[in-house]
């Protein structure tokens, strides 16, 4: 593995960032995360150690956005090409941070980091150099929406960080898309501020080439009456890992996650959330979405945390999940940790095949079961793409996944 | 609004079983080592399998580390600070019930367990194990006409030797878990019953485990085999005596049902808890495992956890044989500064297996109460099901409830389906019940029986009667 051994050997290098020698600094005491607890436990190590195999690029190459060329309204950035930024109109601005507010905002989250739970940050943050770093403050309403992509090079390590803040009032739809080419590593660490009564829907779609990898990890901080939506989709990677943490700091917000992810061929995709209420009259709506098939392994592990503060808290999970195949694997654990007795917690999950008496009655009317497999499938996806915000009028997800599969 | 100190006051019922029986015991020394194990196997004049059996459990145990994956805080326990055999003195042998100590069968009675002959009625066969010895089984010979062998664990070694040898740590091996190890090192007595070919156990059977000492720990280990097409239902009851220590209980539990076999097992579980600042009570660790061995086959764990200070518990199920069911009914009540972290497994290895997980946590005052389950479909489990549903009632705002289900599927031809709720007692329904004219108390009581409706239907009647009544005194005056 050998950034460990580069992270293990580095001395204080004059380059680094005040941001990368403190990660370093952390890590460098125990520099992988403890197999054995209950966020590593299931994840493989062979393929954590490929991950950690390539060496650091920090200047990646050019690369096809996905996307038809004409598509024009949208505001878009790519991590580590265009970090300068200064947009101000006349409903909204957006502005890069400054380095100053950069520093404070990421030490302040780094003081609060623990070895096991923010490896992939800790990671990030000591590989990701200063113009991977894309940092944004979004201000105004009736806002063009907002691209951000993320892009790993084959053979190499990319660590890309994004930080955005949204300042009050404000009300914006964003997509963030992380591509893997093939054999690369993309560590992609994002760090959300919502202030009071900001709005953000949120899209995340990841999706890589053979035999890519991803460490992505989303840390979003939501003040009082912010609301935040997430929707995300993860597919055709080796190895990911998709970690959120989710804090509504003085409660009275709303939260509402619906997502995705689909493995095959022999890939690990596994999603970590983490999700606490620090305040009264929180609100979540939760539900993750798994599909496995060939030899690959699914996980999912949710944990709802209401402590005796968060009285009157409203939260649901849901993990549905689909095993395709008799070699494939589903791991899946919602949990609940409540101490405020006013609530209203549920969680559920489900593990099946598809719907052997629904198959049956189309086939009776003459659709093949392909093409029966297809339309159950589809309205398995619909749910989840439908929430990811723009992509879904101009680049076709649930085409591309059905065609796939 | 509901008066939250009324609610409060309402659950300060004390401990009714707490007393302490003077009676003369036989004890050995402090502290766990070979020799203590040789002794121990020594005085119950044990055969050389089971010495063996209980070393080779030793020298693993001293090799295991003390599991600390509960969401459970309790003082450190020293090992060695514990007496690992007690018994009441009596006569070297007792031929009838009436041999016994009196004041054990008063202790017995006090408890409202029915050993004396002329309680006959009750139609319920009893083994009462006191601190580490059997006391009494009673309805041995009407048992005998019908082949079931119910004795103590003791005496079937003695008498049914190669019913032990084969049986034994088969569903619960050795090297388990640490408590696990524990026990095998050291256990005292226990239960056996063993259910032939085709005989439906004309009445239920039930054991009674009683703590009386303070410093000794209690290690039972029961064993239940039900041959082909036959079928039991045993229950089980444990209480102890208040003490300001804190006193150790490791038992193991192993059912082994055949093809078309049937095994119920209930419990209800009212040790010491410890008293309001949390001084004392039984710290439970125990290990209760099924296997379906055969086709068809069924076992179904019932449990009411109402005592105990810290509760280790995970009754499971091994569905090996086509067919074979497995069921787990659970009401799992904290007060004060109790701590359960207790669930169940279900492990479907077997084709077409079910099984069906219904769990319901109450926690009050400043208790913590966890489910933790298992639920996973091996590569051969197809056409297997499994529902699981674990709600959790919080009572008052001190109290935690966790749920941390575990679900792991490697069989697409197979249907998993979980879920867990949270709620506290509804205002509306205290007001709707208190404004017909219902006392505040008994409100909050039929309202808890409620929510453990479910699980109390699949109890043994007698049972469900005495649950329902523990519930209700347990819960008074901690309802917010």
């Amino acid at each position: 593995m050998k950034i460990i051994e580069k992270i293990k050997t580095n001395k204080s290098d004059n380059n680094l960032t005040e941001i990368q020698k403190i990660c370093l600094h952390k890590l460098q005491s125990s520099p992988l995360p403890n197999p054995k607890s209950e966020l590593w436990r299931l994840s493989n190590k062979s393929k954590l150690s490929t991950f950690l195999d390539y060496s650091v690029n920090e200047k990646d190459s050019k690369f096809e956005i996905p996307y038809p060329k004409n598509y024009q309204s949208a505001i878009r950035f790519i991590i580590g090409e265009n970090c300068q930024i200064q947009l101000i109109e006349k409903n909204y601005s957006i502005q890069q941070l400054s380095e100053n507010e950069l520093q404070k905002y990421i030490k302040e989250q780094i003081s609060f980091f623990k070895q096991n739970e923010n490896w992939s940050d800790l990671l990030n943050l000591s590989l990701s150099c200063k113009n991977n770093i894309l940092g944004l403050k979004i201000n105004g309403s009736k806002i063009p929406p907002i691209e951000i992509f993320s892009h790993a090079s084959s053979n190499s390590l990319n660590a890309k960080t994004l930080v955005i803040f949204l300042e009050k009032n404000c009300d914006v739809e964003l997509l963030q898309v992380n591509l893997g080419e093939e054999n690369s590593s993309l560590s992609q660490s994002t760090f959300f501020c919502l202030k009071e009564n900001s709005t953000v829907n949120h899209g995340v779609v990841s999706y890589g080439e053979n035999r890519s990898n991803l460490l992505n990890s989303l840390n979003v901080i939501q003040q009082k009456n912010s609301a935040y939506n997430l929707g995300s989709l993860h597919f055709k990677f080796n190895y990911a890992r998709f970690e959120i943490s989710i804090k509504q700091s003085a409660g009275n917000a709303k939260t509402n996650i619906k997502g995705m992810q689909i493995t095959k061929k022999d890939e690990q995709i596994s999603t970590y959330t983490k999700i606490e209420f620090n305040g009264p009259n929180g609100f979540l709506d939760q539900i993750n979405k798994s599909l496995a098939d060939d030899k690959s392994h699914a996980i999912f592990e949710g944990s709802i945390i209401v402590p005796k503060i968060a009285q009157r808290t409203d939260a649901s999970q849901l993990s549905r999940n689909l095993l395709l195949s008799n070699l494939a694997k589903i791991d899946t654990k919602p949990q609940l940790e409540i101490i405020a007795d006013d609530v209203k917690c549920k969680h559920g999950a489900t593990i099946s095949q598809l719907n052997e008496e629904e198959l049956f009655y189309m086939r009776t009317r003459g659709i093949t079961l392909t093409e029966a497999s297809k339309l159950q499938l589809s309205s398995y996806f619909q749910e989840i793409i439908s929430f990811i915000p723009i992509s879904k009028d101009k680049w076709d997800l649930l085409d591309k996944l059905l065609n796939e599969n | 609004m509901v008066n939250e100190n009324l609610v409060k006051d309402v659950v300060k019922e004390p401990y009714k079983y707490g007393f302490v029986t003077d009676i003369e015991t036989e004890k050995i020394e402090k502290g766990l080592n070979e020799d203590i194990i040789k002794l121990i196997s020594q005085k119950k004049e044990e055969p050389k399998f089971l010495l063996d059996f209980r070393i080779k459990a030793f020298k693993k145990w001293q090799k295991m580390k003390e599991p600390d994956w509960a969401a459970l805080g309790y003082k450190k326990i020293d090992y060695q600070d514990i007496i690992y055999y007690s018994a009441p003195k009596q006569k070297e042998k007792i031929s009838s019930l009436d041999e016994v100590d009196p004041k054990l069968l008063e202790t017995f009675d006090k408890l409202g367990i029915p050993l004396t002959e002329q309680k006959k009625l009750t139609n319920v066969a009893v083994d009462a194990v006191f601190d580490s010895v059997s006391i009494a089984t009673t309805f041995r010979e009407e048992l005998a006409e019908h082949g079931v062998i119910f004795c103590s664990i003791s005496e079937a070694v003695k008498n049914h030797a190669d019913l032990i040898e084969k049986y034994l740590g088969t569903v619960v091996p050795a090297s388990d878990n640490y408590f696990a190890a524990l026990n095998s090192a050291v256990f005292s007595d226990g239960s056996f019953v063993y259910i032939p070919k085709g005989v439906t156990c004309p009445m239920d059977l039930s054991s009674y485990f009683r703590i009386n000492s303070g410093d000794s720990g209690q290690f039972e280990r029961t064993l239940i085999i039900a041959e082909e097409s036959s079928s039991v239902s045993y229950l089980e009851g444990c209480t102890a005596p208040m003490f300001d220590t804190n006193t150790l209980h490791a038992a193991v539990v192993e059912l082994i049902a055949l093809d078309d076999a049937s095994i119920k097992y209930s419990t209800v579980q009212n040790w010491y808890a410890g008293d309001e600042e949390g001084i004392g009570g039984i710290f439970n660790f125990v290990t209760k495992r099924g296997k379906c061995l055969g086709k068809r086959s069924k076992i179904s764990w019932s449990q009411v956890e109402t005592g105990s200070a810290i509760t280790w518990k995970y009754p499971s199920c091994l569905l090996l044989g086509e067919e074979s069911v497995g069921e787990f009914y659970s009401v799992a009540l904290t007060n004060n500064l109790q701590q359960a972290d207790t669930g169940t497994k279900m492990i479907h290895i077997g084709p077409k297996t079910k099984s069906t997980i219904v769990s319901k946590g109450i926690s009050a005052g400043n208790s913590k109460n966890s489910y933790r389950g298992l639920v996973k479909m091996g590569t051969k489990a197809t056409g297997s099901r499994n529902y699981s549903q674990c709600d959790s009632m919080l009572i008052g705002d001190q109290a935690s409830a966790n749920t941390f289900p575990y679900i792991k599927s490697q069989q697409p031809n197979s249907e998993i389906e979980h879920e867990a709720s949270t709620c506290r007692i509804s205002e509306d329904q205290l007001f709707y019940l208190q404004s017909r004219g219902i006392e505040f108390e008994e409100a909050v009581s039929m309202m808890v029986s409620g929510f453990c409706r479910d699980v109390f239907n699949q109890l043994p009647m007698e049972f469900a009667a005495e649950a329902d009544k523990l519930l209700a005194l347990k819960l008074e005056g901690s309802v917010g």
